[in-house]
């Protein structure tokens, strides 16, 4: 078989600027993904107004301002340990990424308490207090929940996503001039970040 | 296999058994799996179809109940739609001959590839699961319209998972596609030396990209309400139904061209070779396919006019609907006047593409009427919209898609149908095609609606004709897909290139080598269709 | 294509300072404080704070895109692609809006 013949462009040798074209597009669906609820969001807000504004008061903005700041930081660490493994600092990267992994999981445990006291108080759709609220409130924590929800899924899957790089790296698959799969977890945690730039002024900053 | 003279090395036998076809990461293997799983679910759909012009074939009650009857057409939509005309072309064809075309061996990201295919199944599965679990399959329509899919009591959520799935399936699909014809093109072809049907890939995959996370997240939307039994959509607390099918078709309007693009390119890329001619207009064809899927995503309201949308947005989105026509009858100017002064060969690929271009004339000028703010709050929901759509979706792209399986036979499978044959099946689904669908295009004017088991005498002789066309267009399939089948054990060996074809899929062997080409494939000068005897004309 | 032939070789890529990142991260908590003391201390203003709080909130997410993502450093292609992207989402939701609003 005439096998030792390989075209210049194949598909199955392994090429960075496609991965990366192809990680901006998946990044593409996800925004529009979370746009359709931002829609819905938009929509109902806009035929409640009121209710969203008194059901918005019985979120914690304290709670939710730290897990910005923690989103953030680890956005940064995250942009860090590229720049650390560019420049074949091995150790920094991974640490950085080990500082990142742990936000992701404050995160979610802040986020646990949150959505915790919110079951206390029955807000969840189908508990007693959420169905004596009146309408427009209802779709408030119904939306918050989804989209929080789902947000919060994109943070499990993103942090899941820097494992596997951690581990990688600690192999020696992905370094210094095998970049992309760390380039495109970092993208990917920069977008779960990016959804929650907007979530937080939308549901807790009401006001 | 007799062997004897197809070529030693070709993708066929290049690796054996059921796990190097299972889990291949040939771009060809997987188009080939693509179409024998689209084509079987094309033909449950057919049958579902069929089903449904027994039931019609006389007033009253005949072989199906109500509700039944309503299962049927959203399983057959559902299927048709979901499971065969938008993975169609692009998986089938895209997949065997992108990389082809482009002149490389593989997609961008084979691994994804062969991930998309095994989704389709999962969410094929689903689909399919619905007939067995619950209550039976979704009675909703295909649009799965809040606030009934909330309360009926048959099984949507499967149905609406399923979809999930595909649209899931279908993204990394377009993914691949873009990512491919972005990087992976042989040196020296610019996006304007890409064959038509690269072209019209691209703009579909763009389709495909953005518009199907928006149906993705209103269908989890549809799921979250059922599991939770009070929703989104509910106006009891606040919500509002229009929203989903904005929602809905904010998606499945751009979809509309997920189906139809693909299969503008087969027409620009068959027509060339038997006219023996260079296409006319490359840049304007090209350029239209963009037109058309940037346009697509600004029309989706024209689904909406009778649904208590504002006046004012049904205007707006009325106008832009018009739009629409303009980068589509650029297109086929173009195709017919590359058939001008060419020498034509007239061979069963280039009839489905003739037939492509009368159906979809026909399609294209009554989607005109239902864009018509005020003609369409007649037409709506009446057999008018139904005669439309199957005009443009069957006659349009699955005469392309009959007319590609045609052409590319002998590159795929490296043999030859028997044409006397292929041609007396073309007829009957050509003949069979117009008897059924013609008829329901008189019958929507006169005000018959859709959707119904039953309908009033006046309509009989028309349903009664379109039922006969049933039978015929049955036939018809039936005996093309005989002859190909019998043609693929059989037929006579083909040449590497039998209809003198000059996009570089030609420059291989039929069927191709595991890595398509055995050196680089020369690119045309002056671009991809330039005959060297067009010169002399 | 040139670029094809020698694409493993290419690895120009610009590194990032941790200065500029620091920086970035920075201006992204200033922003967040700011939006957050508008809202909480300002409530007499209503309207004003809701535009308020999406501008600073598209701030944040340019900073994010720009110096996190690379962005800045990127082929031009990947920020016209982001562009058409947002106008797609922000053409639905202006239409979809005013559909409720001349209702």
């Amino acid at each position: 078989m005439n096998q030792s013949f390989v075209l210049p462009n194949s598909g199955h040798t392994f090429d960075p600027k496609s991965s990366k074209l192809g990680m901006w597009l998946f990044l593409y669906t996800e925004i529009l993904l979370f746009g359709g609820l931002f829609l819905v969001y938009m929509v109902y807000r806009s035929l409640n107004p009121d209710a969203f504004l008194l059901a918005s008061f019985k979120l914690n903005v304290w709670m939710g301002t730290v897990n910005t700041i923690i989103l953030l930081t680890s956005s940064m660490t995250v942009a860090m340990s590229i720049t650390a493994l560019q420049k074949g600092d091995k150790k920094m990267a991974m640490n950085l990424l080990w500082l990142t992994l742990l936000a992701a999981l404050a995160f979610l445990v802040i986020k646990y308490f949150e959505w915790g006291a919110k079951f206390e108080h029955g807000y969840f759709p189908g508990m007693d207090h959420y169905d004596a609220m009146p309408v427009g409130e209802k779709l408030y924590f119904y939306l918050y929940f989804f989209m929080t929800g789902l947000h919060g899924l994109h943070v499990i899957v993103g942090g899941i996503f820097i494992w596997v790089v951690i581990a990688k790296i600690k192999s020696g698959k992905v370094h210094k001039d095998r970049i992309s799969l760390h380039e495109n977890a970092g993208l990917y945690w920069h977008l779960v970040d990016l959804i929650w730039i907007y979530l937080f002024p939308l549901f807790y900053l009401i006001h | 296999m007799t062997a004897a003279a197809l070529p030693e090395n070709n993708f066929f036998n290049a690796k054996k058994g059921i796990m190097s076809w299972l889990f291949t990461l040939d771009h060809k293997r997987i188009g080939l799996l693509y179409l024998y799983a689209i084509l079987s679910f094309f033909l449950v759909g057919v049958v579902l179809g069929f089903l449904m012009r027994l039931e019609l074939l006389n007033p009253g009650q005949d072989i199906m109940k109500p509700h039944t009857y309503n299962q049927v057409f959203t399983l057959h939509g559902v299927i048709m739609i979901f499971l065969f005309i938008i993975p169609s072309i692009p998986a089938i064809f895209g997949n065997f001959f992108l990389p082809l075309h482009l002149g490389t061996d593989d997609v961008a990201f084979p691994k994804l590839n062969l991930l998309s295919f095994w989704l389709y199944v999962l969410g094929a599965l689903f689909a399919l699961a619905t007939l067995v679990f619950g209550d039976g399959p979704a009675d909703t329509g295909w649009t799965f319209y809040a606030p009934y899919s909330v309360k009926t009591g048959t099984n949507v959520t499967m149905s609406v998972l399923a979809a999930f799935i595909l649209g899931f399936s279908s993204i990394l699909t377009g993914l691949n596609f873009i990512v491919t014809i972005h990087r992976l093109r042989t040196p020296g072809m610019g996006f304007n030396q890409m064959p038509l049907f690269a072209w019209s890939l691209y703009a579909t995959s763009w389709i495909q990209l953005l518009a199907t996370p928006v149906v993705g997240i209103t269908l989890l939307m549809i799921i979250a309400e059922r599991v939770f039994g009070i929703g989104l959509f509910d106006p009891s607390i606040g919500g509002d139904p229009i929203l989903y099918q904005h929602l809905f078709w904010i998606y499945s309007h751009p979809a509309v061209y997920i189906m139809a693009l693909p299969a503008m390119g087969l027409v620009s890329e068959i027509i060339p070779t038997f006219a023996q001619r260079t296409i006319f207009g490359y840049k304007a064809i090209a350029y239209s396919s963009m037109a058309i899927a940037f346009v697509g995503y600004f029309v989706w309201g024209h689904h909406m006019f009778t649904s208590g949308m504002s006046g004012t947005a049904g205007f707006i989105f009325s106008i832009l609907t018009f739009f629409v026509a303009i980068p589509t009858s650029v297109k086929v100017f173009n195709w017919v006047a590359t058939l001008y002064k060419g020498s034509i060969n007239i061979e069963i690929p280039l009839l489905y593409m003739m037939a492509f271009i009368f159906n979809f004339l026909i399609g294209g000028l009554t989607g005109l009427a239902n864009a018509a703010l005020a003609a369409d709050v007649h037409l709506h929901d009446t057999y008018f919209v139904v005669g439309h759509f199957h005009y443009v979706m069957f006659g349009g792209t699955g005469f392309a898609m009959f007319g590609a399986l045609h052409y590319w036979f002998p590159k795929i499978w490296g043999r030859m149908y028997n044409k006397a044959r292929a041609n007396v099946a073309f007829a009957l689904l050509f003949f069979g095609f117009n008897m059924l669908y013609f008829p329901m295009l008189i019958l929507g004017i006169m005000g018959m609606p859709r959707r119904y088991y039953d309908y009033l005498p006046e309509f009989h002789g028309l349903n009664q004709i379109a039922t006969v066309g049933s039978w015929i267009l049955v036939s018809g399939l039936i005996l093309m897909l005989a002859n190909l089948l019998i043609g693929l054990k059989k037929g006579k060996i083909a040449s590497a290139n039998p209809w003198n074809g000059i996009t570089l899929e030609w420059q291989t062997s039929s069927p191709p080598p595991l890595h398509n080409f055995d050196k680089l494939p020369e690119l045309n000068e002056g671009g991809p269709y330039n005959y060297p005897d067009a010169k002399k004309a | 294509m040139e670029e094809n032939k020698n694409k493993n070789n290419e690895h120009q890529e610009h590194i990032s300072s941790y200065k500029e990142h620091f920086g970035t991260w920075s201006a992204l908590i200033l922003l967040t404080l700011m939006t957050v003391l508008v809202s909480v201390f300002g409530a007499d203003l209503r309207t004003l704070s809701v535009a308020t709080a999406m501008i600073i909130a598209t701030v944040k997410v340019l900073a994010v895109g720009y110096y996190f993502m690379h962005l800045k450093y990127e082929p031009k292609i990947y920020r016209t692609l982001i562009i058409i992207v947002m106008a797609l989402f922000v053409f639905f939701l202006v239409m979809v809006i005013l559909d409720y609003l001349t209702r």
